[in-house]
């Protein structure tokens, strides 16, 4: 090829239209997930509106009877929230100590090379589908409780919570042990050369520099708990039960998104709306529970980057 | 001294018990839930041996008590099963001398059978009722229900029994209805065993007759678990019979979802990620939308498939579909893809950038030509941990609708469809015997792809990482 200003020229002008071409669709593909959560927004807000003007607030948050099929209906979301906490509580109590326990195992005491095959073992654990979980919950432990718990129902809270502590523990493992790898080694070898132990060292100088990041782990792994649906949806039943007990079938939040949306009604049907205020309720609590976990990691990052 | 040291070696047993016991318990749930499906190769045994079994029950007259027995539900033409003259209707009282009240017990006597892969097993069944018994019908004489043997079958006449009799009871269990007679005949021949004692009355007189009505044949059963489970893998769902369950139009529907998944939220995702990390000026937008991905991230799966069901199946008119389905998955997978393409973008140095800027590349050929090449096996591997994450979601799928009873394949975007997940969902809901073993079947076929994907993105990550680092 023979350069000339002409066909420089050509070169050039066809470089920048691909320049701006690539910044064009690259900026667009950037502002998608605006655009995605808005119309979530959107489409919420604009759902639940007829909800919304039919049952008041303080009804749908503050009432104890869900029956939106059965007539009269009634919208009381507590039964629902109820066994979301529960639910939710149980899985906490078992993920968030085996997993920071874990977490400090990994970090603190496992010499390298034992980090380096249990770390991913544990990434592969957490990829394992939720509705095998369900299921584990469902068959093994269910009967195994009822032998110890003779009143515990087919379908209760506690062995979805306990069996959704189980899965959430790699998850919490692996999130706390990034944080707690990331405090700076110069904290650790300050804190052993003013003689303290690797207890002393892991308890009173690194958890409390990771504690914020501790913090968004739970936070994440909570809104894990609350967003499960696989797992309640096959052990803890469709029951609406108020007072919650863990012993019975409940209904969560999520599993009441299931009912409604299997149930086979018309498009049209009111009980659509139902679907959008609980989404939407749904939508703003992992919204904010999100953004705090968010904004609390960038900040830790930037403490120790 | 010793007082701290102590403390320490505690907590750190205490923090090794926490992990060990984590991935124990996990492991465990995998390995039991993968015992579950052991009788998935006698279940094929007998599905292929050509009979499908169904639970029914008999409320015993006059108590409370109900028994089981298993009827022949289904009897494959030109099967070892129709070959012996066994037909549909029939009742599977024995197997192997194991007594069949249901049809787990049927599946577990020709698992449990001494021998190798091919067994030759005695079966014994008894005929549906005309066959067996022959027309009978019921009289009301003073309020009671007397049956009465109109026309003998050959089968009863051989036995004794002779037109007009009226059937009493059978091994005890009192005789009440036509249909319930020959219920009597099987539930007394499974729990007493033949001959039956069974008293009628003939001329006005009770007369006791030893009867057996039983069918008995040697059936040849296969029991070779590479042909069961491929066969559960590749044949289509008979949604009635757990036995003839396949995982074939799910697996098929698996595949069209992540692929058409793949083909929006990767180049999105990818395309995001760039943005995000080469482009976007640090500016509040660029961290609102950094805040977004991370929350749409977190979102509930059952969230992302109301936005489904509402956008791609309702507004756009995509309806139940595989387009649906896929779309809704890729609200889910992408800000996954993007945070991990961000992080491979990250570990590209700084230098490489620079060199190329340097050289005059533009923007664009800069990240085409040397960024994106450099950052391709931390791609693949974000790529491989979300596509396998999206493989095992069920949860938006479940609220789209796709259908849980789905028996064909699905050939087009268009076709409804269920995926692997959804399947095992379905069959882990179900009752009836057999259902929770293909469940876990489609499980451990699952859960075998999943830790193969995972494996492999991991394998990936490390070679590369200690490229960069070494």
């Amino acid at each position: 090829m023979v350069l000339t200003p002409h066909s420089l020229g050509r070169a050039a002008r066809g470089r920048s239209r691909r320049e701006r071409l690539a910044t064009v669709g690259l900026t667009t593909a950037g502002l998608l997930a605006v655009v995605i959560t808005f119309t979530i927004i959107a489409l919420f807000i604009q759902g639940s509106v007829p909800f919304l003007r039919k049952v008041p607030l303080g009804e749908f948050l503050g009432g104890t009877r869900w029956a939106p099929i059965h007539e009269p209906a009634s919208y009381g979301i507590l039964p629902l929230v109820g066994a979301t906490v529960v639910t939710t509580g149980i899985a906490l109590a078992v993920a968030v100590p085996l997993g920071l326990l874990a977490a400090v195992f990994l970090s603190a005491y496992a010499p390298s090379s034992v980090r380096r095959v249990l770390k991913p073992a544990l990434e592969l654990l957490a990829g394992v589908p939720t509705v095998v979980y369900g299921f584990f919950a469902l068959r093994f432990v269910t009967p195994l409780l009822q032998g110890f718990i003779p009143a515990l129902g087919f379908w209760n809270g506690l062995s979805a919570g306990l069996v959704m502590g189980i899965m959430i523990v790699p998850y919490m493992a692996s999130l706390s042990e990034d944080v707690l790898y990331a405090v700076p080694r110069s904290l650790w070898e300050g804190a052993y050369a003013l003689g303290a132990t690797r207890f002393e060292t892991v308890v009173r100088v690194v958890i409390p520099a990771a504690l914020s990041g501790i913090g968004a782990a739970f936070i994440l792994a909570l809104t894990r708990a609350v967003g499960e649906t696989m797992i309640v949806a096959l052990a803890a039943g469709r029951t609406p039960t108020w007072p919650p007990d863990p012993t019975k079938p409940l209904l969560t939040l999520t599993t009441a998104i299931v009912n409604i949306a299997t149930g086979d009604h018309e498009a049209t049907a009111f009980i659509w709306a139902a679907v959008f205020a609980i989404g939407l309720l749904l939508f703003l609590v992992t919204l904010a529970l999100n953004t705090v976990s968010y904004l609390v990691i960038q900040r830790y990052r930037e403490k120790y980057a | 001294m010793t007082g701290r040291r102590t403390v320490g070696w505690a907590f750190a047993a205490l923090a090794g018990a926490a992990l060990g016991v984590s991935l124990v318990v996990l492991i465990v749930l995998i390995v039991i839930t993968a015992l579950q499906a052991g009788p998935i190769t006698a279940m094929r045994a007998v599905a292929e041996a050509g009979i499908s079994l169904s639970l029914r029950s008999m409320d015993v007259p006059s108590t409370r008590e109900s028994l089981s027995y298993s009827t022949i539900a289904q009897v494959e033409a030109g099967s070892p099963a129709s070959g012996l003259g066994m037909a549909r209707g029939d009742a599977l009282v024995a197997v192997a001398g194991v007594p069949v009240d249901r049809p787990s017990r049927a599946w577990d006597a020709v698992g449990a059978a001494p021998g190798g892969y091919e067994v030759t097993l005695p079966v014994a069944w008894i005929p549906r009722s005309e066959i067996t018994l022959g027309a009978l019908r019921a009289t009301s004489v003073a309020g009671e229900t007397r049956v009465v043997l109109t026309s003998p079958s050959p089968a009863a006449q051989g036995g004794g029994l002779r037109a007009g009799d009226v059937l009493l009871s059978a091994a005890g269990i009192p005789i009440v209805g036509t249909r319930q007679a020959w219920e009597a005949l099987v539930v007394a021949a499974r729990t007493q065993g033949t001959p039956i004692e069974l008293t009628l009355e003939r001329g006005g007189e009770l007369q006791v007759i030893a009867w057996d009505p039983t069918a008995r044949a040697e059936l040849r059963f296969v029991r070779n678990p590479l042909r069961a489970w491929w066969t559960f893998l590749t044949t289509l769902n008979e949604p009635r019979y757990p036995e003839r369950a396949g995982l074939f139009p799910a697996f098929v529907g698996s595949v069209y979802v992540v692929l058409v998944m793949a083909a929006v939220a990767f180049p999105l995702g990818v395309a995001g990620a760039v943005y995000l990390e080469e482009y976007a000026p640090n500016n509040a937008l660029t961290r609102v939308i950094e805040v977004l991905v991370a929350n749409l991230a977190g979102t509930p799966s059952a969230v992302v498939g109301i936005i489904g069901l509402e956008v791609f199946a309702r507004a756009l008119g995509a309806g139940r579909s595989i387009l649906a389905g896929g779309l809704t998955l890729s609200i889910l997978i992408l800000p996954m893809m993007i945070v991990a393409t961000r992080e491979a973008l990250r570990a590209v140095p700084q230098t490489l950038r620079e060199a190329a800027l340097a050289v005059g590349a533009t923007r664009w050929e800069t990240v085409r030509h040397h960024v994106l090449p450099y950052a391709l096996p931390g791609i693949l591997t974000g790529t491989i941990l979300s596509f396998s994450r999206a493989l095992g979601e069920a949860a938006p799928l479940l609220l789209l609708g796709a259908f849980l009873f789905v028996t064909y394949v699905p050939r087009g975007l268009g076709d409804s469809f269920t995926v692997v997940p959804l399947q095992i969902f379905e069959w882990a809901t179900r009752p009836q015997d057999g259902f929770a073993t293909v469940a876990a079947a489609a499980i451990v076929i699952l859960v075998t792809l999943l830790l193969v994907l995972n494996a492999l993105a991991i394998v990936l990550r490390n070679r590369f990482q200690r490229r960069w680092s070494g």
